[in-house]
């Protein structure tokens, strides 16, 4: 977000202006000890809990679920997205159906999962495909929809057959419109993993931290946000990367552009 | 066109028929399926009993609440750190550190300090709701030509003019975007929160149904949050036309 590439150092300041009134605010008032622990204190809590491999169980299982929950959903929601926005007549049927359950928040069809799936990996990663499903294919339809119609004309005038032209043309020239539903339902699997992992979970972060807080382990509880954070954060950084190498000719084109 | 949307009526008819007589037949699971008539007429005892209403105007106020105080409070403050680079400079660090954490995290939190009452999930709403809104005012801010500002300036407009005739008009799309952006996200967590810990509310509605095995009850629940859904839509689309019919018709435009 800077424009300037110098370091922040105001606002790193600030910052560590907080943490340290932070600190001295808990230190000084035991009572909101329970609440809010000192700075300090949540970081031996994040060693102590990293050190004894007590949380590794739980991070890799929120990761193993969303790794999959999201891989089902880009796998699915792009195939049928290039599908359907390239068959009109396909959208056309289902387009009332998805703008009916579209509106519906998605976390509605936890218990839905729960009744059907059990308590579980499967039905956490059903309901993570669920949710990131949608901003997905959304956006590959209405990518597929811009794409200049002469570019499929002329593949069909040189004679691709339609798999090809799907495969060549079209997936290619709705790359940025997927990658901004990718990017959108980063964030919304982690959310849904976590949110499940709270409700009908035994094993997970978002289990973690609930259980944490039910039995005022605050400390912990502290901790256990702390890794949700950067693994979000990671799991951000790691898509920017790879966006900017899958999408690198396309950053070209642009530049060419007459501005 | 029209042909079209022909088929998709008949084709969500045909579901639903298929639907009705798989769950009457019995092909799959009655306790998970049941028929769609019956899922109906649960829905429709329900919003006469008042049970529905109840429980959705219980879950409307607290979004309500939520979504207007982070309005309140971020649509400012991203006026000031998009107008004054130091003012962002010093919060940017605090805002990159919190912006990550997945919001529904914040609800063991919220639950410490708030117990199962309303401002529980107030607070977590009020929570995810601020960087959509955040970020976008600021954004909007800052993409505004500093020419109109030097003008607005060179006219001897004062501080609270400049803001309200030059800043506000020409953020407003963007303050927009983050208000449409946080609309969902703030239904999703009003259900999220009433799901981890709450007495009432359309969340624990349908997680209460779900355990009590009324299966039919916990759809009827999710219909009315689906509608619930589609008619904020439709009400901030009828706002987003009214105040901002400039910008509505551009959309339109584009759109085209």
């Amino acid at each position: 977000m800077n424009r300037s590439s110098s370091f922040n150092w105001l606002g790193w300041l600030i910052f560590a202006g907080l943490l340290s009134m932070w600190e001295y605010g808990a230190r000084a008032n035991p009572k909101l000890q329970f609440y809010i622990p000192p700075v300090s204190e949540i970081l031996v809590a994040l060693f102590n809990l990293s050190a004894s491999g007590q949380v590794a169980g739980h991070l890799l299982a929120t990761v193993s679920r969303f790794v999959q929950g999201y891989a089902i959903a880009a796998l699915l929601a792009v195939s049928l997205g290039v599908l359907l926005g390239y068959f009109r007549s396909a959208y056309g049927i289902l387009e009332i159906v998805i703008e009916f359950l579209r509106p519906m928040p998605s976390v509605a069809i936890i218990p839905v999962a729960v009744l059907t799936l059990g308590i579980g990996d499967g039905m956490i990663v059903a309901v993570t495909v669920y949710a990131s499903v949608w901003p997905i294919l959304v956006n590959t339809i209405d990518g597929v929809k811009h794409i200049e119609p002469i570019l499929i004309d002329t593949a069909r005038t040189f004679g691709l057959r339609r798999w090809a032209i799907l495969w060549r043309i079209v997936v290619p020239g709705a790359a940025p419109y997927i990658v901004t539903g990718l990017r959108i339902s980063l964030s919304i699997a982690l959310i849904l993993v976590t949110t499940a992992e709270m409700i009908a979970g035994s094993r997970g972060l978002g289990f973690f931290i609930l259980d944490q807080e039910r039995s005022f382990n605050s400390s912990n509880m502290y901790a256990g946000i702390i890794i949700v954070a950067a693994l979000g954060y990671g799991l951000n950084r790691l898509f920017l990367t790879l966006e900017g190498n899958v999408l690198r000719w396309r950053r070209g084109m642009i530049a060419q552009q007459p501005v | 066109m029209r042909e079209s949307k022909l088929s998709g009526v008949l084709f969500l008819l045909l579901l639903m028929v298929v639907w009705e007589l798989a769950a009457q037949r019995q092909w799959l699971n009655p306790l998970i399926v049941p028929p769609l008539s019956r899922i109906f007429a649960s829905f429709g005892s329900l919003v006469a009993a008042g049970d529905i209403p109840l429980q959705i105007l219980a879950s409307l106020k607290r979004a309500a609440i939520g979504y207007v105080l982070a309005a309140a409070v971020f649509i400012p403050l991203g006026i000031l750190m998009g107008l004054f680079d130091g003012c962002r400079r010093a919060l940017d660090v605090i805002i990159e550190m919190l912006r990550p954490i997945p919001p529904p995290v914040v609800i063991p939190v919220a639950l410490l300090f708030f117990g199962l009452e309303d401002e529980m999930k107030i607070f977590v709403i009020f929570f995810s709701c601020a960087w959509p809104i955040l970020l976008n005012t600021l954004e909007g801010v800052r993409s505004i030509e500093r020419l109109l500002l030097y003008t607005a300036r060179t006219f001897g407009l004062s501080h609270a003019r400049i803001i309200w005739q030059v800043v506000l008009p020409a953020s407003s799309p963007q303050i927009m975007t983050g208000l449409r952006i946080s609309l969902p996200i703030t239904l999703i967590l009003v259900v999220i929160s009433e799901m981890v810990g709450s007495a009432d509310g359309i969340g624990y509605f349908i997680l209460d149904a779900q355990r009590r095995f009324k299966v039919a009850q916990m759809y009827a629940g999710m219909l009315a949050l689906a509608i619930v859904g589609y008619g904020l839509n439709l009400l901030f689309n009828l706002a987003h036309r009214t105040f901002l019919a400039w910008h509505w018709g551009m959309l339109r435009e584009q759109q085209r």
